[in-house]
């Protein structure tokens, strides 16, 4: 392998510091090892770079390392990174979380972008960004080879540096989309695609019939070949919901054809009435309701919507369990001893997590589920903490109140922070009385505490949808200091959704995108056709954790249950994927396109009934399972982060606000 | 309900200050991630609905413009007269546009300059002059300028409207250039609620 490296030393200026850190990793590279005679026929390698590697988590704790291969097939360039098989650092890395990772034959037509990183500290990465708006994770070029890599590219497709970043590199960025579209035409993606029905099959029981065999198991050897690559992508489009729906036939074998028919034609067949099933006294969704006059002539017919492989109701009535009373005062104590411990954590939670719990015990049972006061703190334990805490917030908070005038006006950074909240904090939850009304001291402990915080995390400062995360907080707390450390206990999971670079919500986005694959195939290829992947449609629902799409009362209903973590630590994911399926005849039935599917799912806030669909997303949190885990990247927020966080600082290197 | 044949246009509001808001829907809150409202007007004999984007402000966000940027027929600057840095990022505001939503022809993408809140304190506060702007404008293949106070309702239709027309024209151009059709569609007009749209102030 050294051999391969020596051009290399002088692209990377942190190749040193590379060798320094990386040693441990950079023993796994037996590159020459690994021969790859299983290209495609008339496929040609023009680059391959060994321990290129990512890192799930936003912390280096973690990593997998690949090879990473430029591929020529009839004219069209490739790009795929597999990982080695068996060689994570980490046991805990099981080869599905690798798998998940597997960029299998990406052809160039596709790539927007790429992002070069030259950091100081650290190896060299690149970011390669989809037309779709989709990112991969950072490739870490653990022997360099970042400049050798663009240069290949760029001998194979129109590679032009962007004029405002130097370290972005645009993909065939033809000046006429038309022409973008055309030499798309030519790849085998787009032939292959047009081979898959468009109208899967019903039930998804002929779909089990069609192929028996799994393939997805080898793709950690070596290379697959493009072609191969295509028939299996067919093939796994299927092949979860299938499981799933095999799964489901056992479960539901009492059920008879005949109401099994009936069921689907009276919810899907006519996706208005299915609707209005669902959304009883719901009548308020304008701008939805005018978009389903007749636009042109397109809407004359029906249009036909696929069958749905796991219908929410028949999957309600066997998972999702009925939701119970908010745990009461009697029935809290029978949780704790007598010291005030929680005795059965695992109990609590899941009792929490199928009911809630009565507002006046929330200050007390939140703080616990938040992990600012632990399960196993006695009374006095918690009291001393409190007191403790309530000194440490004071001198926080006294860092920002002891700058003088004088010097705010020497402090740009302060002033702009500063201002930023205090037009945030005035326009937070104003209808809840509890915020209402001129002079009301409650938003000046909303700005204390949000100011606050900005210094306790300078890095990460103040972010636009932080007042809205606290704002239930300190309804509940009434108390800035107990607000302040719940909140800093919300934000060590939730922080990574406010970073620049956004990698939080990048990471939850590529794990609802692939949970909404795995739960509901036909919907998937829906918004693959609408160009809607991305899923920024759901950005605010996954930012604000749905505070903007329930009432008060619901959200932290919603928030309790979601800290409980019983069954998953992302059921806010299988929430999303619950509402779109909720809604999925409607939005297939009228075709909706990225603006109007983006309205109507912010049109939905105050439509939502939190019992129903915590029930559905419940039930199919326990259907996806093990698969369902496998869609989420470790390391995907609320999932703590896992260790040291040395990148994360170098994350942060420019003007933090 | 008789149909008629609509326009749909899209623009993307953007700038430190000001944006296009929609007078008694929801309650004043920033925006997250990004929503849009749509306005009729009627160009020329044309039946044009404007969906205006409202996306979230923050820098942090700015990622996101790539996906909500996409296919817009026109971008409407807005700062706040009385506000020096609102009209320093102008620059930035327009470099960013044009960077994520990646238009087919930067030079000629529709641009229109909203300079708002010209009623403040009688206009005494004012910092940037209208000459300044149209130095401005003039520096970018002429933007159209506009001066407006949404609160007191001055030339915000006359805004409007020139938005309309702008895009129309450059959706005509486009339209012959690339696509040979016309993007439009067809709503019925007892679904349309009337919209007031004021301009408000706002940072972000």
């Amino acid at each position: 392998m050294q051999e391969t490296e020596i051009h290399d030393l002088s692209d990377d200026a942190d190749y040193a510091a590379s060798q320094q850190q990386g040693s441990a990793s950079m023993m796994r590279c037996e590159s020459g090892k690994r021969s790859s005679s299983n290209e495609p026929e008339g496929a040609e390698v023009l680059y391959m770079k060994d321990n290129v590697t990512i890192h799930p988590t936003q912390f280096a704790s973690e990593r997998i390392s690949g090879r990473l291969k430029l591929i020529k097939q009839s004219s069209s360039l490739f790009m795929t990174w597999i990982p080695y098989k068996g060689q994570s650092t980490n046991a805990r890395l099981s080869e599905k979380d690798m798998n998940l990772y597997t960029i299998r034959a990406v052809p160039f037509a596709d790539v927007r972008s790429i992002r070069r990183h030259t950091p100081a500290f650290g190896w060299q990465y690149i970011i390669v960004v989809l037309s779709s708006g989709l990112a991969f994770p950072p490739l870490y070029f653990y022997n360099g080879g970042v400049r050798e890599f663009l240069a290949t590219v760029k001998q194979h497709v129109v590679l032009l540096r962007s004029a405002e970043h130097a370290n972005v590199f645009l993909v065939n960025d033809f000046q006429n989309p038309l022409q973008r579209t055309l030499s798309s035409l030519e790849l085998p993606r787009a032939v292959s695609l047009s081979i898959v029905p468009s109208t899967p099959v019903s039930g998804g029981e002929s779909a089990s019939q069609e192929n028996g065999e799994r393939t997805d198991v080898d793709v950690l050897d070596g290379s697959p070949s493009i072609r191969q690559f295509y028939r299996r992508e067919r093939q796994k489009v299927h092949d979860p919901a299938r499981d799933i729906s095999m799964q489901l036939l056992e479960k539901f074998s009492l059920v008879t054809k005949f109401a099994r028919e009936a069921t689907s034609q009276l919810f899907w067949e006519t996706p208005s009435n299915a609707f209005s099933l669902f959304e009883r006294g719901s009548s308020n969704l304008s701008a939805i309701d005018s978009s389903q006059k007749p636009r042109d002539d397109v809407l004359e017919l029906p249009v036909p919507v696929p069958p749905d492989p796991l219908e929410l109701d028949k999957l309600s009535l066997a998972w999702g369990k009925p939701r119970q009373p908010p745990l009461g005062l009697e029935e809290w104590a029978t949780f704790l001893d007598s010291e005030g411990r929680v005795v059965d954590s695992k109990a609590l939670r899941k009792r929490i997590f199928y009911g809630g719990v009565e507002h006046k015990l929330r200050k007390e049972v939140w703080e616990i589920l938040l992990g600012y006061q632990s399960y196993e703190s006695t009374y006095a334990e918690k009291e001393y903490q409190r007191s403790n805490r309530k000194t440490e917030y004071e001198i926080i908070k006294n860092q920002w109140q002891s700058i003088s005038p004088e010097q705010e006006k020497r402090f740009t950074k302060f002033r702009e922070r500063k201002g930023l909240i205090e037009k945030d904090v005035v326009r937070t939850d104003r209808s809840i009385s509890f915020y209402g009304g001129d002079g009301n001291a409650n938003l000046s402990f909303l700005h204390n505490v949000l100011l606050t915080y900005s210094f306790y995390n300078f890095d990460l400062g103040y972010c636009q949808g932080m007042s809205d995360l606290l704002s239930p907080i300190l309804f509940v707390m009434e108390d800035e200091s107990e607000s302040f450390w719940c909140f800093v206990a919300l934000m060590e999971r939730l922080g990574p959704n406010f970073n620049r670079d956004q990698n939080g919500m990048h990471s939850q986005l590529f794990a609802l995108s692939k949970l909404v694959e795995l739960l509901d195939a036909p919907l998937h290829n829906y918004f693959k056709q609408k160009d809607c992947l991305n899923y920024f449609i759901c950005f605010r629902w996954i930012l604000l954790q749905f505070k903007r799409e329930l009432e008060y009362d619901q959200t932290m209903r919603l928030w309790e249950v979601l800290w409980t973590h019983h069954l998953s630590e992302h059921l806010h994911l299988y929430v999303c994927v619950a509402l779109l399926k909720r809604y999925r005849g409607k939005i297939i039935g009228e075709q909706m396109e990225f603006d109007t599917l983006l309205k109507f799912i912010n049109e939905l806030s105050g439509h939502i009934d939190i019992d129903v669909t915590l029930r559905d997303a419940e039930a199919l949190c326990l259907c996806a399972g093990e698969n369902g885990s496998a869609c989420i990247p470790p390391g995907t927020p609320p999932s703590l982060p896992r260790e040291d966080g040395f990148l994360f600082n170098s994350e942060l290197d420019d003007t933090v606000l | 309900m008789s149909m008629r044949r609509r326009t749909l246009l899209k623009v993307i509001v953007l700038g430190d200050s000001g944006y296009v808001h929609m007078k008694f829907t929801q309650q004043y809150k920033a925006t997250i991630g990004a929503d849009f409202v749509t306005k009729e007007l009627q160009i020329d004999d044309r039946d044009v609905t404007l969906q205006i984007w409202d996306t979230a402000g923050q820098e942090r966000f700015q990622s996101l413009g790539v996906a909500f940027y996409r296919g817009a027929d026109c971008c409407v600057l807005v700062y706040d007269v009385n506000v020096m840095k609102s009209f320093d990022s102008l620059d930035n505001w327009h470099e960013e546009f044009l960077k994520q939503a990646n238009p087919t022809d930067p030079r000629t993408f529709p641009f229109i300059l909203l300079g708002n809140k010209i009623d403040v304190d009688g206009g005494n506060t004012r910092v940037v002059s209208e000459k300044k702007a149209k130095d401005w404008c003039a520096s970018k293949e002429n933007i159209p300028y506009f001066e407006t106070s949404a609160k007191e309702d001055i030339n915000v239709d006359a805004a409007f409207h020139c938005i309309a027309k702008t895009a129309l024209a450059n959706e005509r151009k486009q339209d012959m250039k690339q696509y040979g059709f016309i993007k439009q569609w067809r709503f019925g007009y007892d679904h349309y609620l009337v919209l007031h749209f004021s301009l408000h102030s706002r940072d972000l």
